[in-house]
């Protein structure tokens, strides 16, 4: 069984085309493509960013075909993009690659903001779907409860999804340092516009008391205060806002600055020592630089937050390298147990010859040596003890090989010196009674090559 | 007793290396390690206190080692009780230190007599305890203040420290502040109180003249503005940070400094 994904991204592909093949339902798609002979079993991931399928199939090449055909013909529906072709935009990972972006995927490693939180839930949400579907089995469970694990890990171990790198998240988190919760506290938000709005997404899932928004138009104010359950004011009622509130944001146009150094440090003496944390993204600057001279005022602008921004990124990229020594790990685990499994059917089918063989011989002598029931019984277990230690030694080196290659090599090793694979001429062999089976396979290669001859 | 002190020397020294590698990395669950360091260190030394005062060589409370000792454990009990309610894991590594230096002090230190049980009676340790557990919690204070400087002086530069460390908040900081002092003066007025009533006890006058005594009495003073200023006056956080931390350099110097300089 092997484990095969095919997958377009944001670097292989743009949104306009990454649009056409995302999906809003995983599962009847995945039990679709299940229902194909050359696949096993399968997971589906559609997000804004990234359409992907990771299979697991007997056959990769033939598998890759169907998941290219179902790429173009069940998700794109047939329209592929002019002048591209899918190769162009999809990627194709065999083994331990296609287990290894799994895992990167979950632990947000290869996102477009590196740790960002969504997508670990999102692969939660398509292996759900995938396995409330009927398509995934136990390879493709086992490959994501480790990426889950993986990804947690990867969280907990590394400082990666710690800091934030967007705007409006970098100014809640300088927003933290100063106060200790949101909860109790007021924003005054001078302005209706864009980056108002995801400023005040980004303060209210951190739990914002209440919110004030101040606009020129106050029909604007009117219905993001509406929106965000906040109340609208108009710029002129700036002075009485300004000492009940705990943050002010403002994004606003004008030539000169709306908040004055004197204005502030007036609505400061009415807060009682209290800080005041201000964020101006407006070009040009709505907050007169000198304010974050006042002792209790902490005012950061655009560029400020910016730069904080940057500096977090960089420090995340350098938290992927920690994460990618954790994936590596993981990746070497699953490898392990990948090899152990595929070494059941060989394990499986040694135990089976072992005993056939045992049998056998087993009925060829009852009739001749006239045992009575208790001694046949104790023949039973001598010949089943003889067996199960012979095999105990092979069985434990396939089983606890965790080294990929040399477990592979092992198991087919093990197929060829005990002839597994030719089960119709050995089980002939061995009910024929012409003493094979067996005692052939532990004789000296020369002898065995002699026997191979005189077959053919 | 032994036994305990160096159990819960181990425990200080563990927690703050702890502290230190879990603020480094950093890893919340080698912080989560180090905070259940102190608490065992804070048991293992509770546990030593209990056994010393049942032995007959018991050494007194009034040695400067063994006061220094209580301090410290005074301190981490009071630290450990915010540390429930607050994010403070910066307040680890230094107080786990502090600790373990006291109480490695404390076992190193020549035990002295028990004290005499004169016309004093139980005066002297409890003022002692008093005075230290007023000490550790303005200890507390200044440690707040500290933090709280440094992490203002931080966001001022735009540089916080919070991308480095995981920082409390400044308004925590400045509540802890509060509330530190809030308790620490009572316990160091009444610590003063009776320190002159032992020394009443002792030589009939409540003042024996001594420069630990006068410098107490103007550290004492100088807590008694910081309150006013705090309390009736609405100090300004970053003041108060400031103060905190000058009046407990102040303190220190009455209660220890002095003694060794003169």
């Amino acid at each position: 069984m092997k484990i095969l994904l095919l997958g377009m991204n944001h670097r292989t592909a743009p949104v306009e085309v990454r649009e056409r093949f995302a999906v809003a339902q995983a599962g009847p798609l995945t039990r679709k493509l299940v229902d194909r002979p050359e696949i096993g079993e399968a997971v589906l991931l559609s997000t804004c960013n990234r359409v992907e399928i990771v299979a697991t199939a007997e056959n990769p090449d033939a598998a890759q075909h169907v998941l290219l055909e179902f790429f173009a013909r069940e998700l794109a529906e047939g329209a592929l993009p002019s002048g591209l072709s899918l190769s162009e935009l999809t990627y194709l990972k065999h083994g331990r690659d296609a287990v290894e972006h799994v895992f990167r995927v979950a632990s947000a490693i290869d996102s477009m903001v590196v740790g960002e939180p969504q997508i670990l839930g999102q692969v939660k949400d398509a292996y759900r779907e995938s396995a409330d579907a009927g398509a995934c089995g136990a390879v493709l469970s086992r490959l994501f409860q480790r990426a889950f694990a993986t990804a947690k890990r990867v969280k907990n171990e590394t400082g990666i999804s710690q800091r934030p790198v967007s705007v409006a998240r970098v100014a809640v988190d300088l927003a933290k340092q100063i106060f200790e919760s949101l909860e109790d506290k007021s924003a005054l938000l001078i302005g209706a516009g864009d980056m108002i709005e995801a400023a005040l997404v980004a303060l209210d899932d951190h739990g914002l008391g209440s919110r004030r928004v101040a606009n020129r138009t106050r029909a604007h104010a009117e219905g993001l205060a509406t929106r965000f359950g906040g109340t609208a004011h108009g710029l002129d009622e700036l002075d009485r806002l300004l000492p009940m509130s705990d943050v002010v944001l403002s994004c606003v146009g004008g030539e000169s600055p709306i908040l004055t150094r004197d204005r502030i440090e007036a609505s400061l003496s009415h807060r009682r020592g209290h800080p005041l944390f201000l964020i101006d993204i407006g070009v040009p600057r709505n907050i007169d630089p000198a304010v974050h001279e006042i002792d209790s005022a902490y005012l950061y602008d655009l560029d400020d937050l910016q730069g904080v921004a940057a500096a977090n990124e960089e420090e995340r990229r350098r938290e992927s390298e920690r994460a990618e020594r954790i994936i590596f790990e993981e990746r070497e685990h699953f490898d392990g147990w990948l090899v152990a499994l595929q070494a059941v059917p060989t394990i499986r089918d040694l135990r089976r010859r072992a005993e056939q063989i045992r049998q056998a011989e087993l009925r060829r002598y009852a009739g001749r040596l006239g045992l009575d029931p208790g001694q046949s019984e104790a023949l039973e277990q001598l010949t089943r003890g003889i067996v199960n230690k012979i095999m105990h030694a092979p069985i434990s080196r396939l089983r606890d090989e965790t080294d990929r290659e040399a477990g592979l090599a092992r198991l087919e090793e093990a197929r060829m010196l005990f002839a597994l694979d030719d089960d119709a001429d050995e089980t002939n062999e061995i009910d024929g009674g012409s003493g094979g089976g067996m005692r052939d396979a532990t004789r000296v290669p020369s002898d065995a090559a002699s026997d191979a001859e005189s077959d053919s | 007793m032994q036994v305990f002190q160096h159990m819960a020397a181990a425990f200080y020294l563990a927690a703050g290396v702890g502290a230190m590698l879990g603020l480094t990395l950093p890893s919340q669950r080698i912080l989560r390690g180090a905070r259940w360091g102190l608490a065992l260190g804070a048991l293992a030394q509770g546990l030593a206190f209990a056994t010393l005062h049942r032995l007959a060589s018991a050494p007194s409370l009034t040695d400067l080692p063994q006061a220094l000792a209580v301090m410290a454990w005074l301190g981490v009990i009071f630290t450990l009780a915010l540390l429930s309610r607050f994010r403070l894991p910066g307040f680890v590594p230094p107080l786990a230190f502090i600790a373990f230096l006291s109480v490695f002090g404390a076992t190193l230190s020549t035990p002295g007599l028990v004290a005499e049980r004169d016309a004093s009676g139980s005066i002297p340790h409890a003022h002692v305890l008093l005075a230290s557990a007023g000490f550790a919690a303005l200890g507390v204070a200044a440690l707040a203040g500290f933090f709280f400087l440094l992490e203002h002086r931080a966001l001022k530069r735009r540089r916080s420290l919070a991308r480095r460390f995981p920082m409390p908040s400044l308004e925590a900081l400045d509540r802890v502040n509060r509330v530190a002092l809030v308790l620490g003066f009572p316990l160091l007025t009444l610590g003063v109180v009776t320190g002159a009533l032992w020394m009443k006890a002792r030589t009939g006058a409540i003042t024996g003249g001594s420069l630990h005594e006068a410098w107490t009495v103007v550290a004492w003073f100088l807590y008694l503005g910081l309150v006013v200023l705090r309390f009736g006056r609405d100090q300004a956080p970053r003041q108060a940070a400031a103060s905190a931390v000058a009046a407990f350099v102040f303190l220190v110097f009455a209660v220890v400094g002095v003694g060794l300089v003169s």
